[in-house]
């Protein structure tokens, strides 16, 4: 018999496939979901909606640039970046810029699990691994 | 000073201004040796991924929603939520000559001791074996050194030949002497100036041994000065089991370079039931389906893919594997000695019994074979040799019988009587291989009766006085009998004589 995690995962993994429409995820399905889950008696509830969180949570950054920026950056950039990025993926990628001065100069952007890396900092590092 | 700069500034220029795309995740557990991954959405299996603190992992099972990675190397400084970097590369080991006579981890670097190892190359860690069309019939002999293999259970180059039994059987020991006889093969060889010589690299895997006994062995090696010729890869017990689980293909690895390159090579791997038990766990903690004795159900593909890169190339090299396995009770029919015995081309079965009556190296002649090996018997060991397997498996079934009564006829006691002298002749010790023209001059003189006047407990003696008469008087017969490799009427004539000599010179 599979463990109540692994029930828990599957079922989190139904009621995610319920919240996509055309690859993105619908705010009123999230509602019904909520609203379902708070509804029925569903076993281990905060398990279901840990992974329910951490599936939607992996769906939604993959429609979100998150800019990384060391100095300044203005909304053409911005827009330039999701306009590439949009193309690149297939979908609507909005961008949020997000200051890091740790960069040093350069930008860093994440989407999903995807970092596009052009930062000093970044630069830096891979001479550093190379030596 | 500036040249330093200009140097770092070029660096600097080569890395390109252009983004460079990563693929990320986070680690969401770890224990064991095994993270699971959240993330790494682009990583292909067996793909090593980069962990922080300079840790690699391999990633073993892509699941819907985590990769589940084993990592290799220092697992203390990583935690939940560490970023990890996919890198688009397969798992690669330093290969070439650079490494012979050093000890390198299951990723190959060097833990010797004796600084960086200078190597040019890289090669796959995992790589699918040699196609049927590449390949070639193993024709060419691997010897030993040891008299109750080379001329009974003959190992070819190219072959893959197990090496079984209890602990403490002498398992070790005949891989040891295997790779000692390659170094003094080599070094006679490459002092000869043949052109058409061709030396053997050895490269000797350690799966999860005692540390103190792969120093051992590296004494013994280094003793015998056979570690020029030879490559230790160490992955000791105390080595988490990713990195067992890696070593013997880090060694093939390391072998099939020198295939590759024209060269031959021998690789043994002690041993794989250590091997499979290390992969078990890695298995058990993936979650991996177990099944017969917990082992997951890919264990025989485990073996198979590894002992497959052990081959004869048509116009490269070859690589032979002498793959050790441990049986408990002397039980050969459990379930990893089954599926490598399936695998391999013969086995070599050492027995318990006998090494405890001192017959060493314990060589159990009914239950070892050698299933490609006798095409790459020398025509000199086939000639004084053939009959010696079906004759000593003979005496060990009558030795049995005769436990029972002591009414035995002529022909059995005779029998019996000329079993107990190849026993006796077969014996040698450990570290100490044979020259495969002494073995050839030993076994004619016990072919045409030379021992059959001495008493049994002194023929091993006898044995000595010989093969110290061949090589303090008789060298340039002996270099006859290597360079011709078959007994002709004159050569047969020459050890008659020499035989005769040494018997006029011999008192028991």
């Amino acid at each position: 018999m599979a463990s109540p995690a692994k029930i828990a995962q599957q079922f989190a993994r139904q009621l995610f496939s319920v919240s996509v429409i055309d690859g993105v995820v619908s705010a009123e399905r999230v509602v019904g979901v909520l609203e379902f889950v708070e509804k029925h008696k569903v076993a281990n509830p905060v398990m279901v909606l840990k992974a329910y969180h951490r599936l939607i949570a992996i769906e939604l950054a993959k429609s979100i640039a998150l800019v990384e920026h060391a100095g300044a950056i203005n909304q053409t950039t911005l827009s330039a970046i999701e306009a590439a990025m949009s193309r690149k993926y297939g979908r609507a990628v909005k961008a949020t810029a997000q200051a890091n001065a740790s960069l040093l100069a350069g930008m860093r952007v994440h989407v999903g699990d995807d970092i596009y890396e052009s930062s000093v900092a970044g630069q830096l590092a891979a001479l550093a691994a190379s030596v | 000073m500036s040249t330093v700069l200009e140097q770092i500034e070029q660096q600097i220029a080569k890395l390109s201004n252009k983004a460079v795309k990563k693929n990320t995740g986070n680690i969401r557990t770890v224990a064991d040796g095994v993270a699971k991954i959240d993330g790494l959405s682009d990583v292909m299996y067996n793909e090593m991924v980069q962990f922080p603190g300079g840790a690699i992992g391999i990633a073993l099972n892509l699941e819907e929603d985590e990769v589940g990675c084993v990592i290799l190397g220092d697992v203390s400084l990583l935690k939940e939520g560490d970023e990890v970097t996919t890198t688009g590369r397969l798992l690669s080991v330093p290969v070439g000559k650079a490494l012979l006579g050093r000890t390198v981890d299951a990723l190959g670097q060097p833990v010797d001791g004796k600084g960086p190892i200078d190597s040019k190359e890289t090669y796959p860690v995992e790589k699918i074996a040699p196609g049927i069309i590449v390949r070639k019939s193993v024709s060419q002999p691997l010897f030993t050194g040891i008299m109750a293999i080379d001329s009974m259970i003959p190992i070819g180059r190219g072959q893959r030949e197990l090496i079984i039994g209890d602990r403490g059987t002498g398992k070790t020991t005949i891989t040891i002497d295997t790779i000692i006889n390659q170094a003094k093969i080599n070094k006679v060889g490459l002092a000869s100036g043949d052109k058409n010589f061709r030396p053997v690299y050895s490269i000797y895997v350690a799966i999860g041994q005692k540390n103190s006994n792969i120093v051992r062995t590296i004494s013994a090696l280094e003793a015998a000065g056979a570690l020029e010729f030879t490559v230790i890869v160490a992955a000791p017990a105390g080595d988490n089991p990713a990195n067992q689980y890696i070593a013997p293909y880090s060694g093939a690895a390391i072998g099939e370079w020198f295939m590759e390159n024209g060269m031959d090579a021998l690789i043994v791997y002690d041993d794989l039931s250590k091997h499979a038990v290390a992969y078990r766990q890695i298995s058990l903690i993936l979650k991996r389906p177990s099944g017969r004795e917990a082992y997951p159900g890919d264990v025989f593909y485990l073996h198979s893919r590894l002992l497959e890169r052990a081959a004869r190339l048509d116009g490269k090299g070859s690589l032979t594997a002498l793959p050790i396995v441990e049986t408990l009770a002397g039980d050969v029919s459990a379930y990893i000695p089954t599926n490598i015995i399936s695998i391999t081309d013969g086995q070599i079965f050492l027995e318990t019994d006998l090494f405890n009556q001192g017959i060493r190296p314990a060589v159990s002649v009914g239950l070892s074979v050698s299933r490609v090996g006798s095409a790459a018997q020398i025509k000199a060991t086939k000639q004084v040799g053939g009959k010696l397997k079906g004759e000593l498996a003979q005496f060990r079934e009558l030795a049995a019988f005769a436990q029972f009564g002591s009414d035995l006829d002529a022909k059995t006691k005779a029998q019996l009587d000329r079993g107990s002298r190849i026993v006796e002749l077969f014996k040698q010790p450990a570290f100490a291989p044979l020259p495969i023209e002494l073995q050839v001059a030993v076994l004619f003189a016990m072919q045409k009766g030379f021992f059959d006047p001495v008493e049994i407990k002194k023929i091993g003696e006898a044995s000595a006085s010989l093969k110290s008469f061949f090589t303090t008087r008789k060298e340039p017969l002996l270099t006859e009998v290597r360079t011709k490799a078959a007994l002709d009427k004159d050569l047969e004539a020459k050890l008659l004589a020499a035989c005769e000599e040494w018997k006029s010179s011999y008192t028991a």
